[in-house]
């Protein structure tokens, strides 16, 4: 385990042990080993194809593993139909193309769920919901429909989805990769605010400004593995390896 | 034509303006079948005099149509769904039902409905599928024709199905929503908005149809028309009405389904 993760919450939140994952003949993930701690930002960044996106989908079950064990807050992440439920409700998720509900408002896509999966009155519902509207400024625009909205917009309405469920982890999948370069500072800024509230957030990102300033570590993926696992400041100003500096240098261009 | 087209006041959502439309639409057909025997009276010989039988006729294409539309929209659902199902033998059991219908006449499917599926019935020696099977001309029509629409409109659902996009499951179920939940809120209402066209398609082409229930002995508006016409013997004007009227239903069938079409177009495309 690295040292660096030690932040003073104590106890991992999700333990990631052995993880293997085949896509056909690919082996996507090999043997991956972490953890992730409460209130803890860990920004996962490594070229296209490297695994970074796979292991924070086999997070919350969009992937099957095939071997190896993920544990978080205790819930094994597994098919067992009560096992994937609670998952559910600890770990939201927020996509590169947003994923938003496109036939439903602004306010009926953060509702949704908190209604048919807490079983929220509609007032309950709206009202909670329009709160995390505000909090990602995005309340003025509750009775639009997606498609009336930049991708900046989108984007922190489907993260309001998310907390909308609760969640004690949120996971983010290159969440600004898809938005106009002027919309990317609306929905970085954000998630600052998230993390700066305290949520554990995992982030598989190539903001490398995001990195430095928000992370509390840095994970490097490289063919499956985590080649690296160090706090920004040392990734980025005393990178030793070549390869994760010949990587940075491309990024920076 | 269109009702939509007239212009509900500006300030209406469109939301008023897709059901204003759909119930002036309902409505107009309600009145055109309310006023048709009256309104045909008026025409010459051998129309005139024979106007209460066109009315019923008109009457009678127009419930085979709702009953066997609805039933075939729930069909062709419960199809769709088998066929885009994880399940292999409910896959299969769609797969054959598609195939079976879509590869035979129409006719021949009333036909078998009427007088084959009696026969059959009788032939397994159970008391309670002979009583089920001895059905009225009116219900043996309706049973083919759902049976028929169903088929197509399965086709047209799982177009729809499949149109949607991998994301929304995803988000769908990163959320928690259980699957009765996100076929419900999720994918149902996304899937019917592409199945839409094709439906409407078909729901006109079962109006049309639904004369072939003629052939087993329903007095729908063909029936009618034909029966006019071997005690005047006067085809021309005779088969000219028949075809007018079967024109004015589908225009107003087709108002209601451009008034529901409307109602799902939410980025305004169709303005």
């Amino acid at each position: 385990m690295s040292d660096s993760t030690a932040k003073a919450n104590g106890a991992p939140l999700i333990t990631v042990d052995k993880v293997n994952k085949h896509f056909g003949p690919a082996h996507v993930l090999r043997d991956v080993c972490t953890h992730f701690n409460t209130a803890e930002v860990a920004v996962i960044i490594g070229s296209s194809g490297s695994g970074k996106s796979t292991l924070l989908r086999t997070l919350n079950r969009l992937e099957k593993h095939d071997s190896g064990s993920i544990v978080i807050d205790g819930i094994s992440v597994d098919d067992n139909p009560k096992n994937l439920k609670a998952l559910h409700a600890e770990v939201g998720m927020v996509f590169q193309q947003f994923n938003l509900f496109p036939h439903l408002t602004v306010l009926e896509n953060v509702s949704l769920a908190p209604r048919r999966v807490r079983g929220l009155s509609t007032a309950e519902a709206n009202e909670r919901s329009m709160a995390l509207l505000d909090r990602v400024g995005m309340q003025a625009h509750s009775h639009k429909h997606p498609f009336a909205l930049s991708g900046g917009q989108q984007q922190r309405v489907a993260i309001a989805r998310a907390l909308a469920m609760q969640p004690r982890v949120m996971l983010f999948d290159e969440p600004t990769s898809a938005l106009d370069p002027e919309t990317v500072k609306e929905v970085l800024d954000v998630m600052k605010g998230l993390a700066s509230s305290g949520m554990t957030m995992i982030v598989v990102t190539h903001e490398m400004g995001f990195a430095k300033e928000v992370a509390d570590r840095v994970l490097y993926f490289d063919k499956g593995c985590i080649l690296q696992d160090r706090p920004p400041i040392e990734f980025f100003d005393n990178q030793d390896n070549p390869r994760i500096r010949a990587f940075l240098g491309q990024i920076a261009n | 034509m269109t009702i939509s087209a007239i212009g509900w006041p500006a300030g209406w959502t469109r939301q008023r303006r897709s059901q204003a439309t759909i119930v002036t639409a309902s409505l107009s057909l309600l009145v055109a079948l309310w006023v048709a025997a009256s309104f045909i009276a008026l025409a010459p010989a051998p129309i005139g005099p024979n106007a209460k039988f066109f009315a019923e006729g008109m009457v009678v294409t127009v419930e085979l149509t709702i009953v066997a539309g609805l039933v075939g929209v729930a069909l062709g659902l419960l199809a769709a769904l088998g066929k885009t199902s994880r399940l292999l033998p409910l896959r299969w059991l769609s797969g054959f039902y598609i195939w079976v219908i879509r590869g035979t006449p129409l006719l021949v499917q009333i036909f078998f409905v009427y007088f084959a599926l009696p026969e059959i019935a009788k032939s397994t020696g159970s008391e309670w599928l002979s009583q089920m099977s001895r059905m009225t001309e009116f219900t043996a029509a309706v049973l083919a024709l759902s049976l028929n629409v169903g088929a197509y409109n399965a086709e047209a659902f799982r177009a729809g199905l499949e149109a949607v996009h991998k994301g929304q499951f995803e988000a769908a179920r990163s959320l928690g929503l259980s699957k009765w939940y996100t076929l419900l809120d999720v994918t149902f209402p996304q899937a019917f908005k592409v199945a839409l066209p094709p439906l409407v398609n078909n729901v006109v082409a079962l109006l049309k149809d639904s004369s072939l229930a003629y052939s087993i002995g329903v007095v729908e508006l063909t029936n009618v028309g034909a029966r006019v016409q071997s005690s005047t013997f006067q085809p021309v004007p005779i088969l000219i009405t028949t075809a007018i009227l079967y024109l004015v239903m589908t225009t107003l069938l087709t108002q209601i389904t451009n008034g529901i079409e409307h109602r799902f177009d939410i980025e305004g495309r169709r303005a």
